[in-house]
Protein backbone atom coordinates (compact mmCIF):
# COMPACT_ATOMS: atom_id res chain seq x y z
CA UNK A 1 0.00 0.00 0.00
CA UNK A 2 1.16 3.42 -1.12
CA UNK A 3 0.56 6.58 1.33
CA UNK A 4 -1.59 8.94 -0.54
CA UNK A 5 -0.87 12.17 1.69
CA UNK A 6 1.94 14.41 0.39
CA UNK A 7 1.79 16.95 2.69
CA UNK A 8 3.16 17.16 6.06
CA UNK A 9 0.17 17.09 8.67
CA UNK A 10 1.24 20.14 11.24
CA UNK A 11 -1.11 22.57 11.16
CA UNK A 12 -2.79 22.66 14.62
CA UNK A 13 -6.63 21.11 14.91
CA UNK A 14 -9.35 24.31 15.76
CA UNK A 15 -10.12 22.82 18.81
CA UNK A 16 -6.32 23.45 20.13
CA UNK A 17 -5.93 27.04 18.48
CA UNK A 18 -9.84 28.13 20.24
CA UNK A 19 -8.38 26.26 23.98
CA UNK A 20 -4.92 28.96 23.48
CA UNK A 21 -7.37 31.89 22.31
CA UNK A 22 -9.75 31.39 24.89
CA UNK A 23 -6.75 31.59 27.38
CA UNK A 24 -5.83 34.55 25.91
CA UNK A 25 -8.87 36.26 25.53
CA UNK A 26 -9.05 35.76 29.75
CA UNK A 27 -5.26 36.80 30.03
CA UNK A 28 -5.73 40.14 27.69
CA UNK A 29 -9.38 41.32 29.65
CA UNK A 30 -8.35 40.42 33.21
CA UNK A 31 -4.92 42.87 32.17
CA UNK A 32 -7.18 45.33 30.81
CA UNK A 33 -9.78 45.03 33.90
CA UNK A 34 -7.06 45.68 35.88
CA UNK A 35 -6.10 48.61 34.22
CA UNK A 36 -10.11 50.17 34.35
CA UNK A 37 -10.14 49.58 38.10
CA UNK A 38 -6.90 51.61 38.63
CA UNK A 39 -8.39 53.96 36.36
CA UNK A 40 -12.04 54.14 37.97
CA UNK A 41 -12.36 57.74 39.94
CA UNK A 42 -14.15 55.87 43.06
CA UNK A 43 -11.25 53.52 44.30
CA UNK A 44 -11.46 49.56 43.60
CA UNK A 45 -8.68 46.92 44.05
CA UNK A 46 -7.29 45.93 40.64
CA UNK A 47 -6.87 42.61 42.32
CA UNK A 48 -10.00 42.15 42.27
CA UNK A 49 -10.32 41.63 38.52
CA UNK A 50 -6.78 39.65 38.32
CA UNK A 51 -6.82 35.97 37.24
CA UNK A 52 -3.71 33.62 36.95
CA UNK A 53 -4.90 31.67 33.74
CA UNK A 54 -2.81 28.49 32.95
CA UNK A 55 -3.41 25.69 30.02
CA UNK A 56 -3.91 22.33 30.50
CA UNK A 57 -2.41 22.09 33.73
CA UNK A 58 -3.15 19.22 36.20
CA UNK A 59 -2.63 20.72 39.08
CA UNK A 60 -2.65 24.23 38.71
CA UNK A 61 -4.08 25.04 42.73
CA UNK A 62 -0.72 23.47 43.75
CA UNK A 63 0.38 27.47 43.37
CA UNK A 64 -1.43 28.40 46.32
CA UNK A 65 0.55 26.28 48.51
CA UNK A 66 2.75 29.00 49.05
CA UNK A 67 0.26 31.46 49.20
CA UNK A 68 0.28 34.10 51.90
CA UNK A 69 1.39 31.81 54.82
CA UNK A 70 0.53 31.93 58.43
CA UNK A 71 3.11 34.12 59.48
CA UNK A 72 1.30 36.71 57.30
CA UNK A 73 3.96 37.05 55.31
CA UNK A 74 3.32 37.92 51.81
CA UNK A 75 4.31 34.33 49.95
CA UNK A 76 2.77 33.29 46.55
CA UNK A 77 0.01 35.36 44.86
CA UNK A 78 -3.66 34.12 45.95
CA UNK A 79 -5.31 35.97 43.14
CA UNK A 80 -7.71 33.11 41.41
CA UNK A 81 -6.66 31.21 39.51
CA UNK A 82 -7.75 29.95 35.59
CA UNK A 83 -7.14 26.26 34.19
CA UNK A 84 -8.07 26.10 30.49
CA UNK A 85 -8.32 22.12 29.48
CA UNK A 86 -10.17 20.19 26.49
CA UNK A 87 -12.50 17.91 27.92
CA UNK A 88 -14.56 16.46 24.73
CA UNK A 89 -14.66 16.57 21.01
CA UNK A 90 -17.33 15.51 19.63
CA UNK A 91 -18.26 15.43 15.65
CA UNK A 92 -21.82 15.42 14.06
CA UNK A 93 -22.21 13.93 10.78
CA UNK A 94 -25.27 15.84 9.88
CA UNK A 95 -23.27 19.01 9.82
CA UNK A 96 -20.28 17.77 8.23
CA UNK A 97 -19.37 16.54 4.81
CA UNK A 98 -17.61 13.56 4.49
CA UNK A 99 -14.79 14.57 1.77
CA UNK A 100 -13.61 17.43 3.80
CA UNK A 101 -15.13 19.45 6.61
CA UNK A 102 -15.95 18.12 10.02
CA UNK A 103 -18.20 20.09 11.99
CA UNK A 104 -16.79 19.91 16.15
CA UNK A 105 -18.22 20.89 19.17
CA UNK A 106 -15.51 20.62 21.55
CA UNK A 107 -16.27 21.29 25.66
CA UNK A 108 -13.78 23.39 27.31
CA UNK A 109 -13.53 22.82 30.94
CA UNK A 110 -12.69 25.64 32.55
CA UNK A 111 -11.40 25.56 36.33
CA UNK A 112 -11.56 28.60 38.08
CA UNK A 113 -10.24 27.87 41.64
CA UNK A 114 -10.28 30.19 44.69
CA UNK A 115 -7.92 30.93 47.86
CA UNK A 116 -9.28 31.61 51.31
CA UNK A 117 -7.20 32.30 54.30
CA UNK A 118 -8.83 32.92 57.50
CA UNK A 119 -8.03 36.09 59.44
CA UNK A 120 -8.49 37.93 61.94
CA UNK A 121 -10.57 41.10 61.24
CA UNK A 122 -9.43 43.21 64.01
CA UNK A 123 -12.68 43.80 65.42
CA UNK A 124 -13.53 40.35 68.13
CA UNK A 125 -13.98 38.79 65.02
CA UNK A 126 -12.38 37.04 62.31
CA UNK A 127 -13.33 35.83 58.14
CA UNK A 128 -13.73 32.14 57.65
CA UNK A 129 -11.23 31.17 54.73
CA UNK A 130 -14.28 28.48 53.42
CA UNK A 131 -16.05 31.48 52.81
CA UNK A 132 -13.20 33.79 51.37
CA UNK A 133 -12.19 30.76 49.25
CA UNK A 134 -15.85 30.40 47.88
CA UNK A 135 -16.75 33.73 47.16
CA UNK A 136 -13.22 34.23 45.24
CA UNK A 137 -14.03 31.10 43.27
CA UNK A 138 -17.44 32.25 42.08
CA UNK A 139 -15.97 36.22 41.55
CA UNK A 140 -13.60 34.29 38.98
CA UNK A 141 -16.23 32.01 37.66
CA UNK A 142 -18.47 34.86 37.07
CA UNK A 143 -15.95 37.22 35.53
CA UNK A 144 -14.65 34.46 33.08
CA UNK A 145 -18.37 34.10 31.66
CA UNK A 146 -19.43 37.64 31.26
CA UNK A 147 -15.96 37.82 29.51
CA UNK A 148 -16.39 34.38 27.00
CA UNK A 149 -19.97 35.30 26.57
CA UNK A 150 -19.14 38.93 25.60
CA UNK A 151 -20.60 39.92 22.18
CA UNK A 152 -17.43 40.89 21.52
CA UNK A 153 -16.10 37.13 21.47
CA UNK A 154 -19.40 35.56 19.63
CA UNK A 155 -16.80 34.31 17.61
CA UNK A 156 -13.92 33.89 20.01
CA UNK A 157 -11.95 36.70 18.12
CA UNK A 158 -11.87 34.35 15.05
CA UNK A 159 -13.29 36.62 11.77
CA UNK A 160 -16.70 36.22 11.00
CA UNK A 161 -16.63 35.21 7.88
CA UNK A 162 -13.75 32.44 8.20
CA UNK A 163 -16.24 29.57 8.66
CA UNK A 164 -13.68 28.67 12.12
CA UNK A 165 -16.52 29.13 15.24
CA UNK A 166 -19.75 28.46 14.84
CA UNK A 167 -21.19 29.66 18.02
CA UNK A 168 -19.80 29.29 21.71
CA UNK A 169 -22.04 28.44 24.49
CA UNK A 170 -21.74 27.94 28.39
CA UNK A 171 -23.13 24.57 29.47
CA UNK A 172 -22.95 24.09 32.87
CA UNK A 173 -20.75 25.29 36.16
CA UNK A 174 -20.30 23.49 39.04
CA UNK A 175 -18.67 23.60 41.76
CA UNK A 176 -16.42 21.45 43.39
CA UNK A 177 -17.40 20.75 46.80
CA UNK A 178 -14.15 19.82 49.44
CA UNK A 179 -13.86 16.62 50.01
CA UNK A 180 -14.93 15.81 53.95
CA UNK A 181 -11.89 13.74 54.47
CA UNK A 182 -9.43 16.76 53.04
CA UNK A 183 -9.67 18.78 55.80
CA UNK A 184 -6.61 20.49 54.38
CA UNK A 185 -5.08 23.66 56.06
CA UNK A 186 -5.39 25.81 53.11
CA UNK A 187 -8.79 26.83 51.86
CA UNK A 188 -9.16 26.11 48.15
CA UNK A 189 -12.77 25.72 46.43
CA UNK A 190 -12.95 25.42 42.58
CA UNK A 191 -15.45 25.74 40.28
CA UNK A 192 -15.82 24.46 36.45
CA UNK A 193 -17.28 25.94 34.02
CA UNK A 194 -18.12 23.84 30.88
CA UNK A 195 -17.75 25.69 28.22
CA UNK A 196 -18.96 24.36 24.77
CA UNK A 197 -17.97 25.76 21.09
CA UNK A 198 -18.76 24.48 17.60
CA UNK A 199 -16.17 24.67 15.01
CA UNK A 200 -15.19 23.57 12.00
CA UNK A 201 -12.10 20.42 11.15
CA UNK A 202 -10.08 20.36 7.82
CA UNK A 203 -8.48 17.29 7.04
CA UNK A 204 -5.82 16.92 3.91
CA UNK A 205 -7.41 16.66 0.87
CA UNK A 206 -6.50 14.92 -3.04
CA UNK A 207 -4.99 17.55 -5.43
CA UNK A 208 -6.41 17.28 -8.97
CA UNK A 209 -4.48 17.32 -11.33
CA UNK A 210 -5.15 19.56 -14.13
CA UNK A 211 -6.32 17.73 -17.63
CA UNK A 212 -7.94 20.07 -19.91
CA UNK A 213 -8.39 23.67 -19.65
CA UNK A 214 -11.51 24.54 -20.69
CA UNK A 215 -12.97 28.35 -20.26
CA UNK A 216 -15.84 30.24 -21.67
CA UNK A 217 -17.43 33.32 -21.93
CA UNK A 218 -20.84 34.53 -22.58
CA UNK A 219 -21.77 37.99 -24.34
CA UNK A 220 -25.08 39.07 -25.86
CA UNK A 221 -25.33 40.32 -29.02
CA UNK A 222 -26.79 43.94 -30.46
CA UNK A 223 -30.10 41.56 -31.49
CA UNK A 224 -30.09 40.20 -27.30
CA UNK A 225 -28.88 37.13 -28.74
CA UNK A 226 -27.10 35.28 -25.86
CA UNK A 227 -23.39 33.96 -27.29
CA UNK A 228 -21.19 31.66 -25.91
CA UNK A 229 -17.43 31.46 -26.77
CA UNK A 230 -15.14 28.09 -25.66
CA UNK A 231 -11.82 28.07 -25.47
CA UNK A 232 -10.69 24.01 -25.51
CA UNK A 233 -6.74 23.78 -24.51
CA UNK A 234 -5.01 20.64 -24.85
CA UNK B 1 -5.68 2.54 89.44
CA UNK B 2 -7.87 0.21 86.38
CA UNK B 3 -5.99 -0.32 83.04
CA UNK B 4 -8.22 2.53 81.66
CA UNK B 5 -7.04 5.27 84.12
CA UNK B 6 -3.27 4.06 83.58
CA UNK B 7 -3.52 4.59 80.05
CA UNK B 8 -5.21 8.10 80.42
CA UNK B 9 -2.28 8.67 82.94
CA UNK B 10 0.09 7.66 80.50
CA UNK B 11 -1.11 9.26 77.50
CA UNK B 12 -1.22 12.61 78.89
CA UNK B 13 2.12 12.02 80.55
CA UNK B 14 3.37 11.06 76.45
CA UNK B 15 1.86 13.54 75.20
CA UNK B 16 3.30 16.86 77.32
CA UNK B 17 7.29 14.85 77.97
CA UNK B 18 9.62 17.05 76.34
CA UNK B 19 12.19 13.76 76.59
CA UNK B 20 9.76 12.80 73.67
CA UNK B 21 7.69 14.08 70.92
CA UNK B 22 5.93 16.88 73.03
CA UNK B 23 6.25 20.33 71.13
CA UNK B 24 5.64 23.78 72.93
CA UNK B 25 2.12 24.76 71.41
CA UNK B 26 0.90 28.60 72.37
CA UNK B 27 -3.10 28.29 72.56
CA UNK B 28 -5.35 31.66 72.62
CA UNK B 29 -9.29 31.13 73.52
CA UNK B 30 -11.50 32.96 71.69
CA UNK B 31 -11.64 35.17 74.76
CA UNK B 32 -8.23 35.93 74.47
CA UNK B 33 -6.84 34.11 77.30
CA UNK B 34 -3.44 32.58 75.89
CA UNK B 35 -1.15 29.55 77.57
CA UNK B 36 1.79 27.71 76.58
CA UNK B 37 1.08 23.91 76.30
CA UNK B 38 2.83 20.84 75.46
CA UNK B 39 1.29 18.43 72.75
CA UNK B 40 1.70 16.50 69.48
CA UNK B 41 2.32 18.56 66.28
CA UNK B 42 1.88 17.73 63.04
CA UNK B 43 1.97 19.81 59.53
CA UNK B 44 2.39 17.96 56.71
CA UNK B 45 1.62 17.37 53.01
CA UNK B 46 -0.48 14.74 51.79
CA UNK B 47 -2.14 13.60 49.12
CA UNK B 48 -5.78 14.54 48.71
CA UNK B 49 -8.59 14.41 46.18
CA UNK B 50 -10.62 17.35 45.27
CA UNK B 51 -13.49 15.61 43.27
CA UNK B 52 -12.05 16.80 39.80
CA UNK B 53 -10.76 13.21 38.85
CA UNK B 54 -6.93 14.25 39.35
CA UNK B 55 -5.76 14.11 43.17
CA UNK B 56 -3.56 17.16 44.22
CA UNK B 57 -1.06 17.77 46.94
CA UNK B 58 -2.70 19.16 49.85
CA UNK B 59 -1.17 20.43 53.23
CA UNK B 60 -2.55 18.96 56.48
CA UNK B 61 -1.64 20.26 60.02
CA UNK B 62 -3.31 18.87 63.41
CA UNK B 63 -1.97 19.12 67.36
CA UNK B 64 -2.95 16.35 70.00
CA UNK B 65 -3.71 17.84 73.45
CA UNK B 66 -4.14 16.93 77.23
CA UNK B 67 -7.84 16.50 77.56
CA UNK B 68 -7.01 17.50 81.26
CA UNK B 69 -4.85 19.94 80.89
CA UNK B 70 -7.15 22.07 78.29
CA UNK B 71 -10.13 21.90 80.85
CA UNK B 72 -7.74 22.84 83.85
CA UNK B 73 -6.80 25.83 81.67
CA UNK B 74 -9.51 27.32 79.68
CA UNK B 75 -12.46 25.80 81.68
CA UNK B 76 -13.19 24.22 78.29
CA UNK B 77 -12.64 22.42 75.35
CA UNK B 78 -11.61 24.36 72.06
CA UNK B 79 -13.84 24.30 69.17
CA UNK B 80 -14.26 24.86 65.62
CA UNK B 81 -15.66 28.50 65.60
CA UNK B 82 -17.79 29.29 62.53
CA UNK B 83 -19.33 32.49 64.25
CA UNK B 84 -17.57 35.65 61.75
CA UNK B 85 -18.09 38.01 65.03
CA UNK B 86 -16.27 35.97 67.25
CA UNK B 87 -12.80 35.21 67.46
CA UNK B 88 -11.39 30.92 66.91
CA UNK B 89 -9.76 28.93 69.29
CA UNK B 90 -5.60 29.95 67.96
CA UNK B 91 -2.81 27.67 68.04
CA UNK B 92 0.81 28.69 67.23
CA UNK B 93 4.29 26.41 67.30
CA UNK B 94 7.63 26.64 65.52
CA UNK B 95 8.17 24.09 62.67
CA UNK B 96 11.64 22.56 62.07
CA UNK B 97 13.26 25.33 60.69
CA UNK B 98 11.98 27.30 63.92
CA UNK B 99 9.52 29.63 61.28
CA UNK B 100 6.52 30.40 63.58
CA UNK B 101 2.97 29.07 62.52
CA UNK B 102 -0.17 30.47 63.47
CA UNK B 103 -3.24 28.45 62.55
CA UNK B 104 -7.03 27.96 63.75
CA UNK B 105 -8.82 25.16 64.76
CA UNK B 106 -11.36 24.14 62.45
CA UNK B 107 -11.86 20.75 64.11
CA UNK B 108 -11.68 19.41 67.35
CA UNK B 109 -12.43 15.27 68.67
CA UNK B 110 -11.91 14.73 72.03
CA UNK B 111 -11.20 11.59 73.17
CA UNK B 112 -12.86 11.45 76.76
CA UNK B 113 -12.00 8.05 77.46
CA UNK B 114 -8.19 8.06 77.22
CA UNK B 115 -8.51 12.25 77.78
CA UNK B 116 -7.05 13.55 74.01
CA UNK B 117 -8.06 16.25 71.71
CA UNK B 118 -7.16 16.33 68.23
CA UNK B 119 -7.58 19.80 66.45
CA UNK B 120 -7.56 19.72 63.26
CA UNK B 121 -5.93 22.76 62.23
CA UNK B 122 -6.10 25.57 59.01
CA UNK B 123 -3.39 28.29 58.76
CA UNK B 124 -4.98 31.43 60.24
CA UNK B 125 -3.23 35.32 59.95
CA UNK B 126 -3.60 37.04 63.02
Amino acid sequence: MTAQIGELIEARDAAEILRDEIAAILKVESAKQQELAKAATEYKDPLGWKLRVFVERSNPWHEFQQAPDNTGALGEDPSPIVNVAVDQLSYDMSKSDIVERLHNTTTYNVDCYGYGQSASDNKGGHTPGDYLASTEALRAVRLVRRILMSGHYTYLGQPKGSRFVWRRWVQAVQIFQPAIDGRTVQHVVGARMQFQVECNEFSPQVQGETLTLVSSSVKRAETGEVLIEGDFSP
Amino acid sequence: MSLRDQASTDLERIIENDGDFAWPVTVTSPWGQTESLKGFTNDIGQEIDPETQVSVAGRTASVALSLRTLADTFGQLPIGVTDETRRPWVVCFTDVDGNELSFKVSQAMPDAALGSVLCMLEAYTQ
